[in-house]
């Protein structure tokens, strides 16, 4: 049954979230959502499978759950369960495509969370290599803070990497309901969005549900969206999700794509993040500091953190010196 | 958005009505259990006092059936438009799937070391009890070389993530996880294993007698058993061989050490042929297949049959061009005709086999080397020392086999003989048996090799029924 199963988070982890000493909620949703963008965009770079990347997404969203937030910068903590996600599967990255591929999405070059209404020409003019091309030293760094997050992410998560994705689950499932009587494209492909979107969720939802919870809310949509006509009976109970938890995913699902384009665009959580990149632990500190809760940053998040920051430099030099 | 909130709410409306539906059937249904219980009680009080009349003094509704078809129809309005659905199947049965949690390693220290027990290559093992519970457990340290470029080892990951997910008695059970006090770095981790007292290779070398046919029937059915539950979960062990077989003292094997093992698909993958302990390995890895399957495995289990029988490993070749030499000297030489596709793995190119016309090099030699073996058991150890990795029964087939049908029965493990274990004394074991490969180390290509001369010698063995000669 492993494959209809994740662990899940416990209450008490999805409340220290909240807890006194974190980050403000807005805040640590707009990094979840951009460190979870980023993983995907890298996915897609080093030409991974989405059946590999939203693994690692899931990985991320579960270790943030258990460690906290400020303690690595973002982008190498996605990085870092992106490197260990490939090592595992089939398909392995080495750590200097992942490295090459990190540095290019998170440098001014990329288009990642860079506004695209920049001409092309000038875009071209500006394709300068430097900008994205880590020096030898710079990749040592990289290198080993990678190694380093890895081992954390790995003993955070007690070694078990086990992610049963809903994706086959749900093309399992709609074929069992005959595809609606749509075309089998058109619902299945609008299924797996919602179900690829879902990733991207600070509502975490691939750590609140199972797997087959996450199918039916997502067939349920796709139906929805495309006019199917389901069946009239409560057919999701055929896939063992009651109406309470369907409710609750239909809703959340929908409301990414929504709740995303709020943050990107006018309501922005972080001044001056805008056209500025990948979301960073400086942007995200200087945001405090405007706010005046400075102490959050530093005290609540923690001891901890610090203590990682100074090893990663220390690992950084030894690196750089042998 | 505002008109899916809405949606949301009708649905809520909705679900009260059908949590006091749900209500007033429970009430229903409990009502109903009560006046069947006082009817069945007034029956039963009938009964005592008079019962060839009591019976038909009842009218039918107080017997069992109808008062139970009764219940499922209970008269209540019906809910929603659907009601035919909502009527027949009152309350769903949902299954709930339980994943479990996930948080941080615990610590090594929950653990107190009480004497090691080995050191492979791979990583050491040592005895230790768990402080809380006083249990006894094998920690497994993972080697880590602190200079591999790639992070924590993939083999080691990989037997984490397998023994995670396997859970068959014939499988060593992964309890957890731990690293080491300091968790600003993770250099330590220790996989805490299920203690099993003895390995089967330290047996066989130690035993004075060589264990009976029913023991053996025993050993290889619960093998067979664990293979087949790997096998079944798309799991190839790759390193099957007697010292990674654990024997507790109740008689129960466990397949341990899954450093080698992986996962595989349907077709097969693109895999590293640079798997399995030379003496247990299979003639396609051997000769270079990129693809092979599940029946590497059933090879090793046969040179493990063999090995049950004699106290001795069956093929130990020094190099891998000795062991093929050995494979071809027991199983015969392939020939189109009993392996029709081996032309064409890469090594197999540079290979001088006899000419096929001599008739003594074509059959197998598994009946004259063991003579004492019934015939079932000799059909199932050629089978899985067939040559062609198609003809190898699988593990299930194997579990059908006749011999394990026949007499001598498989001995009930309860009656297993004991053995004093090593594993619990201030002994380390000493490896005679070399190693699976390491990773990344270069595929040998055999070269040209000229088995044409291997049988030589062969004409003068006198092959008969329950022996084999040898004349001078």
């Amino acid at each position: 049954m492993s494959h209809m199963t994740n662990p899940l988070a416990t209450p008490e982890q999805l409340f220290q979230r909240r807890s006194f000493g974190a980050l403000p909620l807005e805040l640590q949703d707009a990094i979840f959502f951009a460190a979870q963008c980023l993983t995907q965009a890298a996915g897609i770079l080093l030409q991974l499978p989405q059946s590999i990347t939203a693994q690692a997404n899931v990985l991320l969203a579960r270790y943030w759950l258990v460690e906290p937030l400020m303690a690595h910068e973002f982008s190498d903590v996605s990085a870092a369960a992106m490197y260990l996600t490939a090592k595992l599967s089939a398909s392995p990255r080495s750590p200097r495509d992942v490295c090459n591929v990190y540095a290019y999405l998170v440098s001014p070059a990329s288009t990642f969370f860079h506004p695209l209404h920049q001409p092309l020409a000038a875009a071209a003019a500006e394709n300068n290599p430097p900008k994205y091309c880590l020096s030898e030293s710079q990749y040592q760094s990289f290198h080993a803070r990678l190694l380093a997050i890895e081992a954390r992410v790995f003993y955070a998560l007690s070694f078990n990497t086990h992610v049963a994705l809903p994706h086959p689950l749900a093309v399992t499932y709609l074929q069992a309901l005959d595809f609606l009587n749509m075309p089998k494209e058109t619902i299945a492909k609008r299924a797996l969005a919602y179900l690829n979107a879902a990733v991207l969720s600070p509502q975490m939802l691939y750590c609140t549900s199972q797997p087959n919870a996450l199918a039916v809310a997502a067939i349920y949509n796709a139906a929805r969206d495309v006019g199917a006509k389901m069946p009239e009976c409560e057919w999701w109970e055929v896939f063992d999700v009651d109406r309470e938890e369907l409710g609750f995913l239909v809703v959340g699902m929908r409301s990414i794509e929504g709740w995303g384009r709020k943050i990107r665009g006018e309501e922005e959580p972080i001044k001056g993040w805008k056209g500025k990149g990948m979301l960073t632990r400086r942007m995200v500190q200087e945001e405090l500091r405007r706010r005046g809760i400075e102490e959050v940053g530093e005290e609540g998040d923690d001891v901890e953190a610090d203590m990682a920051r100074r090893l990663d430099e220390r690992m950084a030099e030894l690196e750089g010196g042998s | 958005m505002a008109s899916k909130l809405k949606s949301r709410w009708a649905d809520d409306e909705e679900d009260a009505a059908l949590e006091a539906q749900l209500k007033r059937e429970r009430e229903e249904k409990k009502r109903l259990k009560a006046e069947k219980a006082r009817k069945l009680e007034a029956e039963k009080q009938a009964r005592d006092a008079a019962t060839a009349a009591a019976t038909q003094q009842h009218p039918d509704s107080t017997n069992g059936p109808p008062a139970k078809r009764r219940k499922l129809s209970p008269d209540r309005e019906a809910p929603r438009t659907a009601g035919a659905s909502a009527e027949s199947i009152p309350v769903p049965k949902l299954l709930r799937f339980e994943g479990g949690a996930f948080d941080r390693c615990r610590s090594v220290e929950n653990y107190d070391k009480l004497n090691d027990i080995e050191e492979g290559a791979y990583g050491w093992v040592s005895r230790a009890r768990e402080l809380a519970t006083g249990k006894v457990v094998a920690l497994k340290r993972l080697k880590i070389d602190p200079k591999d470029r790639g992070g924590l080892p993939v083999t080691g990951l990989r037997e984490i993530q397998i023994l995670k997910d396997c859970d068959h008695r014939n499988v060593v059970k992964l309890q957890e996880v731990v690293v080491g006090e300091d968790t600003d770095r993770i250099e330590n981790i220790f996989l805490v294993l299920e203690f099993v007292e003895h390995d089967l290779k330290s047996i066989l070398e130690d035993m004075p007698e060589p264990f009976l046919a029913s023991e053996i029937k025993t050993l290889l059915q619960q093998l067979a058993a664990g293979v087949a539950y790997l096998h079944d979960n798309w799991i190839l062990h790759r390193d099957l061989k007697t010292s990674n077989l654990l024997l507790n003292n109740r008689g129960q094997l466990k397949i341990a050490d899954f450093g080698m093992a992986r996962y595989v698909g349907d077709p097969p993958p693109k895999l590293t042929q640079l798997v399995v302990t030379l003496w247990y390995r299979s003639p396609e890895l051997l000769l270079g297949a990129a693809r092979y399957t599940s029946a590497i495995d059933m090879w090793s289990v046969g040179c493990i049959f063999g090995e049950l029988l004699t106290r001795e490993p069956l093929l130990q070749g020094r190099n891998e061009v000795d062991q093929l030499t050995k494979i071809f000297e027991l199983c015969g030489v392939p020939t189109e005709d009993s392996w029709p596709s081996f032309r064409r793995l890469p090594n197999a190119r540079g290979l001088r086999l006899p000419p096929k016309s001599s008739s003594s090099s074509s059959g197998s030699l598994v009946r004259a080397r063991f003579p004492l073996l019934t015939s079932a058991g000799v059909s199932l150890l050629n089978g899985l020392l067939a040559l062609d990795p198609e003809r190898r029964p699988s593990a299930r087939d194997m579990l059908a086999h006749d011999y394990f049908r026949q007499d001598p029965k498989p001995k009930q493990e309860a009656m297993f003989p004991t053995f004093p274990s090593k594993a619990g004394q201030e002994r380390r074991r000493r490896r005679e048996t070399p190693n699976a490969p390491a990773r990344g180390q270069a595929p040998a290509g055999l070269g040209v090799v000229d088995f044409s001369g291997i049988f030589s010698g062969r004409e003068r063995e006198e092959r008969g029924g329950g022996f084999s000669l040898r004349m001078v």
